[in-house]
């Protein structure tokens, strides 16, 4: 292998420096948080500050377990985690993802006034019914009809082969070729 | 029996055997006067030649004559097309129905622009609110697409529609997952999973366009014959502004209900499918209209590609009507902008078309059914049959030019002079161009009868002179169109690809080197013969000027028909007027309104990346596309590989991923969320200043 080249082996050889260590680390992860609740609908001051502490406590109680290569990763993974955890709960879900992904989009794209308030548990109004009214329908329910293909019996689709396999069995020639393939 | 018994019975029986006697006996009298003409002492393998392909020729021609003539009696006869659209009294009045049932406009859509799919669905959706009969149709738009940037912005339009209608109008979107089988397989996907739902389907195409009046009728007329399988409105196309568009826009609008009365007239109950613009009850198009696969490679095996002709001889082998409805206006279509644009759809449709050739005489069908399967053969065939009989043409005059006339032999004292057999082949001539061009002047001759309808296509004096423009330029048109659809047919039958990118429905126009790469080739051919013909057989040469002119003019032909400028400066001076532009119909009013409206889906801060990247970075748009996919298990392999192509999209950019890995991306909820995540978590993310309210 030439110098140029790389091995993806290589990646796990090179050192990976601990990405949650100094506060520059974790005010930059604080910083991404903080814009992702923003890209999330969450704007106001003490719901952000609310959530983003809950995020960060959820971060560092990973980096308790191993160091973080890629902090920035996982405050994403854990908002998004959060926030499926509220929906959940306010739904009573079980086990049932496309209405979990439903719900997810019904909030997100603007359905669902004062939900950010309901997820930082600054409202008391259970959003329940408000949610389950928003539930997106792209298709209806499946009313499904048989249709199978229909036969097309093409003319001389393979006439000469036909007319072969014709004399050869007025001849009993494919019989005998068919019992000699048996015998094997 | 009464007068009205028999006129059902003439209605009934005589149409198709005068029809057919029609096309045979003006074939035949064509074929005896060239016969008569070529046969100078017996008949040559050259000249026997020419009588077969004269033959096949004569038959297209006249068929089509016939069809536009029986039309022009129809139509003179009974003036149906002054009412074209059903009137909307008559839908107030109808009965409500039995059981109440539910209608489905479904448009199966293929990476096509998605603004314009939901700008048409929505104007249709209008013109029916309107007039008061929203309830009972719901809209289905069939995705196929499988470019991620489009997908995304179907699924945007989709979602900014039903936050504005809300329960109001019932708008479905499905994308599926594998594009099996192409639009048939759309349809049959739609029919196995909803067709119970609905008794009737209206089939749109992407840049279809029906009235709500239209619409309604199409049911009412459904409802009214419990045989009736599929009703065929036959679409005018609209909307276009290039030169050419607006000429073929003209012509399908002044000539088109010619040949659709004429049609409707033999057709009777075993008529065809066009494709889109057509109502189908959906019961039996599931029982009989599911397409296997033919037997053998492509481009004769595999899917059948042009399906529609197949679902309406099914339909009529099981039984069941199938017409067309000539009396139906409202109904629209946009046509491809340039002659190159125009060239390219052909290239798509030649293939299913000559697919046909196989189910001719498969077992079963009905004899029309098998005409329509000739006919659509025969609509590409027919180029390269008269391009061999302009070429056996010229040899033949060439070797006629080497025999010296002998005038004095045997005992004669005066002269004897070859026979002459100019009358003969001047006859061939002028039958062959009055079959040509008199539907053009049987439709002009229509306007002068209608003084009202000559006013909608601007005047019968501006209506004349665009009949003698189209007439001028689609002679020289046709030799062009001819060496393409000869190119594509054998292409085809060699199996080797043209390779041509998709087509362009918008209006845009053709650059130069672009008319140079798409014409060129014709241009030296037209050189190349012009000067063997000049040099070798000069009298045949000045016959032959016409289809010269045509392949040696092509690209300026090419390059300005496609101004949208000489277009509009066409329409401004009242040429090429059709209906359409000059009394718009409401529904092509409301569509050009939703298209002035639109507006961005989504903010796209950076154009360096691609669209769906960039509706992925968007929290919402995610969770939306996220909420359409399917849950699916996933495994351990399926992760690694998803993951792998959200770190490959990271590092190396998404161009480093091909169509299919960018859709394998977006299609599974685990690469989705990896994507996203990513996406979010890449530390040189640019992000705007944050704004934080109280």
């Amino acid at each position: 292998m030439g110098s140029g080249i790389t091995h993806p082996l290589d990646t796990l050889d090179a050192p990976v420096p601990p990405a949650w260590s100094t506060p520059e680390d974790q005010a930059a992860v604080e910083q991404r948080v903080r814009h992702y609740l923003h890209a999330l609908g969450v704007v106001a001051g003490p719901e952000v500050e609310i959530l983003v502490q809950q995020v960060l406590k959820r971060v560092e109680l990973q980096a308790t377990v191993a160091q973080l290569g890629e902090p920035l990763e996982i405050a994403i993974e854990e908002t998004h985690r959060l926030l499926d955890r509220w929906l959940i709960a306010e739904l009573g879900l079980e086990a049932e993802p496309d209405r979990l992904a439903a719900a997810r989009a019904a909030v997100l794209g603007g359905h669902v006034p004062g939900w950010t308030q309901r997820w930082a548990g600054l409202s008391e109004t259970p959003l329940t019914e408000v949610l389950q009214a928003a539930r997106f329908q792209a298709v209806p329910e499946r009313a499904p009809l048989t249709m199978e293909a229909s036969a097309i019996d093409l003319c001389c689709h393979r006439l000469a082969r036909r007319v072969l396999h014709g004399l050869g069995r007025l001849f009993g020639f494919s019989t005998v070729q068919q019992a000699a393939k048996g015998s094997h | 029996m009464s007068r009205h018994g028999l006129s059902a019975l003439a209605a009934r029986y005589v149409p198709r055997p005068l029809y057919f006697t029609l096309v045979m006996v003006t074939t035949m009298f064509c074929l005896s006067l060239l016969s008569a003409a070529i046969q100078d002492g017996g008949v040559s393998a050259l000249e026997l030649t020419l009588l077969i392909l004269y033959t096949i020729l004569m038959l297209w021609i006249s068929a089509s004559f016939w069809t536009a003539a029986i039309g022009f009696l129809v139509l003179a006869s009974a003036p149906l097309w002054r009412s074209q659209v059903a009137p909307v009294a008559s839908v107030a009045e109808s009965a409500p129905p039995a059981e109440p049932f539910k209608t489905a406009l479904v448009m199966p859509v293929y990476n096509e622009d998605p603004e314009r799919v939901f700008a048409g669905l929505r104007a249709m959706a209008d013109a029916l609110a309107q007039i008061g009969q929203l309830d009972g149709f719901e809209f289905f738009v069939l995705s196929d697409t499988r470019e991620p940037d489009i997908w995304i912005q179907e699924e945007l339009h989709w979602q900014r529609w039903s936050a504005e209608l809300g329960q109001q109008i019932p708008l479905f979107y499905r994308n599926r997952v594998e594009n099996t089988a192409r639009k048939s397989g759309n349809l049959a996907d739609f029919c196995r999973e909803w067709g119970g739902r609905y008794r009737y389907m209206i089939v749109l195409d992407a840049d279809s366009l029906m009235s709500g009046e239209t619409l309604v009728e199409m049911v009412r007329r459904m409802e009214a014959d419990a045989r009736l399988a599929l009703l065929q409105v036959p679409p005018v196309p609209v909307n276009r502004a290039s030169f050419f568009a607006r000429m073929l826009q003209f012509a399908g609008s002044l000539y088109g209900r010619l040949f659709v009365a004429g049609l409707a007239f033999w057709q009777q109950n075993t008529a065809n499918f066009w494709g889109h613009n057509a109502i189908i009850r959906v019961r039996p198009f599931a029982d009989h209209c599911g397409l296997p696969k033919l037997p053998g490679r492509e481009p004769f095996g595999g899917d059948i590609l042009s399906h529609d002709f197949v679902e309406a001889a099914l339909l009529a082998r099981a039984g069941w009507k199938v017409q067309l409805a000539p009396d139906l206006g409202g109904s629209y279509e946009e046509i491809p902008p340039t002659l190159i644009d125009y060239a390219k759809r052909d290239r798509r449709w030649c293939q299913g078309n000559l697919q046909h050739a196989r189910l001719m005489m498969a077992h079963g069908f009905k004899p029309l059914s098998r005409l329509h399967f000739a006919m659509g053969v025969m609509s590409y065939a027919a180029s390269p049959l008269w391009l061999l009989f302009l070429i056996a043409t010229g040899v033949e005059a060439y070797f006629n030019s080497l025999h010296q006339p002998v005038y004095f032999f045997g005992y004669n004292v005066v002269p004897i002079w070859p026979e002459s057999y100019v009358i003969e082949m001047t006859t061939v001539l002028w039958v062959t161009l009055t079959l040509l061009f008199l539907p053009k002047l049987l439709a002009l001759l229509l306007l002068a009868l209608d003084r009202d309808e000559a006013r909608r296509f601007g005047g019968l004096l501006h209506a004349s002179l665009s009949v003698l423009l189209e007439s001028l330029l689609s002679v020289l048109l046709a030799p062009v169109l001819m060496l393409f659809q000869s190119k594509f047919v054998a292409a085809i039958l060699l199996r080797t690809s043209v390779g041509w990118p998709s087509q362009q429905r918008g209006d845009h126009q053709t650059g130069f080197w672009e008319a140079v790469g798409a014409h060129g080739f014709q241009t030296l051919i037209g050189v190349g013969v012009g000067y063997v013909a000049y040099e070798q057989v000069p009298d045949f040469f000045w016959w032959f000027t016409p289809v010269l002119a045509g392949l040696l003019l092509a690209i300026p032909v090419s390059i300005l028909t496609s101004r949208t400028g000489l277009g509009l400066g066409a329409k401004r001076i009242g040429l090429f007027l059709t209906p359409a532009e000059t009394e718009e119909p409401p529904v092509l009013r409301q569509l050009e309104g939703r298209l002035a409206a639109a507006e961005p889906l989504m903010a796209t801060p950076s154009s360096t990346h691609a669209f769906w990247t960039q509706a992925m970075l968007n929290p919402g748009v995610y969770a939306l596309h996220d909420a359409l996919l399917h849950d699916e298990p996933q495994t351990r392999r399926r992760r690694h590989i998803l993951e792998g192509l959200a770190l490959q999209l990271q590092d190396e950019g998404e161009r480093s991923l091909s169509l299919r890995e960018q859709r394998a991306l977006l299609s599974y909820r685990e690469g989705l969320h990896l994507l996203h995540t990513r996406l979010w978590a890449n530390p040189t993310l640019a992000l705007p200043p944050l704004r934080v309210s109280e």
